[in-house]
């Protein structure tokens, strides 16, 4: 019986660390919901530190293309997210016109886009962070890197 | 020790482990880095004393569309120089003398900074009216666009600091970095404002990360 509880322990112990573990950068959450005969519904909860793990498997001719595609702008992006991390939340852009409403906020961390249409609905919430390595390693995986 | 109370015992150790280890994994997705406890989109007013920069288009005609944007300068500081595209590279814009028809930039700044207070141009025209003055070290541009079918008003008010960064760099250069740092010095100004039949067009500066 104390064999028994104490190996539920050790294992749940591991679970706990090990959830701990994939989910200390957060989550990411995607939802796109569209309002049309046959419209997608996706809502996705990824646990954030799985993308830049996954990033080590996609192949680097993938990846260096990525990064080729991208190449103007990722300094750019580099520098940009590296910085929003650093200041308070805030929203960095709204627009809003009669039947439209986007919004680009950070919020505990996150680059959160809000996307309101009659036809569909967009919410996207990924930790700054996230991003900000995603971004590190396209730059690393660039030709000149 | 009889069995009884070891046995409960274990179990109490056991029970206050696992929800020690529960609690940590908890904690891990509840709780944001220290450094980010106290941001909030609620406090309107900084507390690093950071300066704003904010951009909003109001269109007055049907349902008022709007465009709020609003820019930590210091944020736009280091995030231009990494900006490299047409023209501007590191934070600097090269400009052609033909576009400003070989005009003196520097010369004509200087002059400007140098004298005193007052309007410098004032055009009135059946079109326009068009009004440069020197206000308490502020540069500023009114013009009146009084054409037939829109009838529109701009004032841009710079600072001449401002002016001064940007002309800073090199001779065929303007220096937005530094411009950006001379404006973050200034207190809270409107910089420019747009007023027309079908849109109002404020940018601004202040110490709130968010719009009116």
């Amino acid at each position: 019986m104390m064999l028994l509880a104490k190996a539920a322990l050790g294992l749940g112990g591991a679970l706990v660390m090990a959830g701990t573990y994939t989910f200390h950068e957060g989550l990411i959450r995607v939802d796109v919901d569209e309002y049309r005969a046959g419209g997608s519904h996706v809502h996705m909860w990824v646990p954030a530190a799985v993308v830049p793990m996954t990033m080590h498997f996609v192949p680097r001719h993938h990846l260096r293309d990525a990064a080729e595609h991208a190449r103007e702008f990722l300094p750019v992006a580099h520098a940009l997210f590296k910085e929003l991390k650093e200041f308070p939340d805030a929203e960095f852009v709204e627009v809003k016109d009669d039947d439209q409403h986007v919004r680009i906020r950070t919020h505990d961390g996150k680059l959160q886009i809000d996307v309101e249409a009659p036809d569909q609905n967009v919410h996207v919430l990924v930790p700054l962070s996230t991003v900000d390595d995603v971004v590190g390693q396209l730059e690393a995986s660039s030709p000149g890197a | 020790m009889s069995n009884v109370n070891r046995g409960f015992i274990t179990k109490a150790v056991l029970a206050t482990a696992t929800g020690l280890l529960l609690s940590v994994g908890v904690m891990a997705q509840s709780t944001p880095a220290p450094a980010k406890a106290a941001q909030s989109t609620s406090s309107a007013t900084t507390e690093k004393g950071e300066r704003w920069l904010h951009v909003r288009v109001i269109c007055t005609t049907g349902k008022g569309d709007t465009v709020r944007v609003n820019v930590p300068l210091e944020l736009a500081e280091k995030v231009l120089p990494a900006v490299n595209h047409d023209r501007l590279h590191n934070g600097k814009v090269r400009i052609d003398s033909s576009d400003i028809n070989d005009v003196d930039l520097r010369a004509l700044v200087d002059a400007i900074r140098t004298a005193k207070d007052g309007e410098y141009v004032t055009v009135q025209g059946n079109d326009n009216d068009v009004r440069v003055a020197k206000e308490g070290n502020h540069l500023i541009i009114h013009v009146v666009d009084k054409g037939a079918s829109k009838k529109s008003q701009v004032e841009v008010k710079v600072p001449m600091k401002v002016i001064e960064a940007l002309l800073s760099a090199g001779k065929d250069e303007l220096d937005l970095v530094a411009a950006l740092h001379a404006l973050g010095a200034q207190g809270d100004v409107e910089l420019v404002s747009v007023k027309d039949s079908e849109n109002t067009v404020k940018v601004w500066l202040d110490s709130k990360n968010v719009a009116d």
